[in-house]
């Protein structure tokens, strides 16, 4: 058993398997990497929109919260094939990474939406109606005044979210996006042992997100955010 | 851009949906609560262990909350058995997600032990309480009240999760989709069901939780 893996894994690690392999990872860490970004930017709009009081915004404030509730709901994979289905029967010519790389957008954003608004309901009441005080408007409160007290409070969690999420990509395979689970899937058809090709994925995710882990946990340290 | 909704054919399937969310249901539960096992075992050795025990815990946690489940479940699937052991599907995936949730719950319990102050310990003493009282009437309280809403959470994540099993071919909620999609070939309308059936599911764990933490631990939290 353990002589047949180590014969193997000479022919597993060959020039071209390696660069198979890396380009995989390469698309992992572009769709989670865009899908922050991206969710980071929407999910923002969404709290922001969700926390406001003023009537007037009711129109935008209902739809927000049921887009929030509705991906935070939704298994990822459920969510990504209702999307792969619909752009298939709307007739939109798009690569399977393309529809990946939408779904995993939508999906950040609903759940960054929820870190952002944790993060803003941490700021007191009364910063709220020191900005009325002073005349701000509603986009000079959250600029000047909120925003900068909540950030401390919205990085952590939305940094370890964004550590989760390079994971969650890992059902992008499912659609038949080549990434790192897909190359693993790959291997394993073509007969190599799915020890061996299942613990080399498992590494390379390994790779990508641990560092990151410490990363977020130095930040966290750094910013110093008292627990209670 | 013709396409015509038709839900018709796809709400007879509801009843199958529905049966296949109780397969959820079972999946998420029982995982639930082997991880809770695991996590209590991991984060009793983290906390009162020796340097050999707290790093084989240590080198856990961090393996499997940095790899994803998908790919955890996959090294299981097909490589058991080139051990000569071979698990059903249903098996395979709750183990797979047994031991993932572990890894979380570990770090969960972990941080629920250190939340309790050696202040409180004292003040139990002071007051005459033995070590059984104290465990009854000032830790267990203590850390119910802690642990409760991060393992709603957990519970939740892990509903979703188990859509994951669909891949390994069990039939619950998202396999059984799979199927109606693979008769009807209606995927936008089984898709949107299932979406909603997750939704009530989730939402009904997240009210039954709440009133459950309410009830028992008199835990404070609202569901949106």
């Amino acid at each position: 058993m353990s002589d047949s893996l180590l014969q193997e894994i000479p022919r597993f690690f060959t020039y071209y398997n390696c660069i198979f392999l890396l380009q995989a990872a390469w698309r992992t860490i572009a769709l989670s990497a865009v899908g922050c970004v991206v969710g980071f930017a929407i999910g923002f709009f969404l709290a922001i929109l969700r926390i406001t009081r003023e009537r007037h915004l009711l129109v935008v404030r209902i739809p927000s919260i049921g887009y929030v509730e509705f991906f935070r709901r939704v298994p990822f994979l459920v969510t990504l094939m209702f999307m792969f289905f619909t752009f298939q029967v709307l007739k939109f010519q798009f690569s399977v990474f393309t529809v990946a790389m939408i779904t995993v957008c939508l999906i950040a954003s609903g759940f960054v939406a929820e870190i952002v608004r944790a993060g803003i309901e941490s700021v007191h009441i009364t910063q709220w109606d020191a900005g009325e005080v002073l005349n701000f408007t509603l986009a000079q409160k959250l600029r000047l005044v909120i925003v900068p007290q909540a950030w401390k409070v919205i990085l952590p969690p939305a940094f370890s979210f964004f550590i989760s999420f390079i994971k969650d990509t890992a059902l992008a395979s499912q659609i038949g996006v080549i990434e790192l689970t897909y190359a693993g899937k790959v291997f394993n058809n073509k007969g190599f042992s799915a020890i061996l090709v299942f613990g080399t994925i498992l590494i390379m995710y390994f790779i990508i997100s641990y560092p990151l882990t410490r990363f977020g946990r130095w930040m966290e340290g750094k910013l110093g955010v008292s627990k209670h | 851009m013709q396409y015509t909704v038709h839900f018709g054919q796809v709400v007879k399937y509801i009843p199958y949906l529905l049966g296949g969310a109780w397969l959820s249901f079972q999946i998420a539960f029982l995982a639930f609560c082997g991880g809770m096992v695991i996590g209590l075992a991991g984060a009793m050795a983290k906390t009162f262990g020796n340097r050999f025990l707290r790093g084989i815990v240590n080198g856990y946690v961090t393996f499997f909350t940095n790899t994803p489940q998908l790919v955890q479940i996959y090294f299981i699937f097909f490589g058991l058995p080139q051990f000569g052991l071979v698990l059903s599907p249903y098996e395979v995936v709750l183990v797979g997600m047994t031991i993932n949730a572990g890894a979380y719950a570990t770090e969960i319990q972990r941080a629920g032990f250190l939340s309790v102050h050696r202040s409180e310990l004292e003040a139990a003493e002071t007051v005459g309480m033995s070590l059984l009282q104290s465990v009854r009437y000032v830790i267990l309280p203590h850390l119910a009240k802690v642990l409760y809403p991060p393992f709603s959470n957990l519970y939740i994540i892990m509903t979703l999760g188990t859509s994951m099993a669909a891949i390994f071919g069990v039939e619950e909620l998202t396999g059984r989709s799979f199927n109606v999609n693979a008769t009807t070939f209606r995927s936008i309308e089984v898709f949107s069901i299932t979406a909603g059936l997750y939704i009530l599911v989730t939402i009904v764990a997240s009210f039954v939780l709440l009133y459950l933490g309410r009830w028992l631990f008199r835990v404070k939290g609202k569901v949106f």
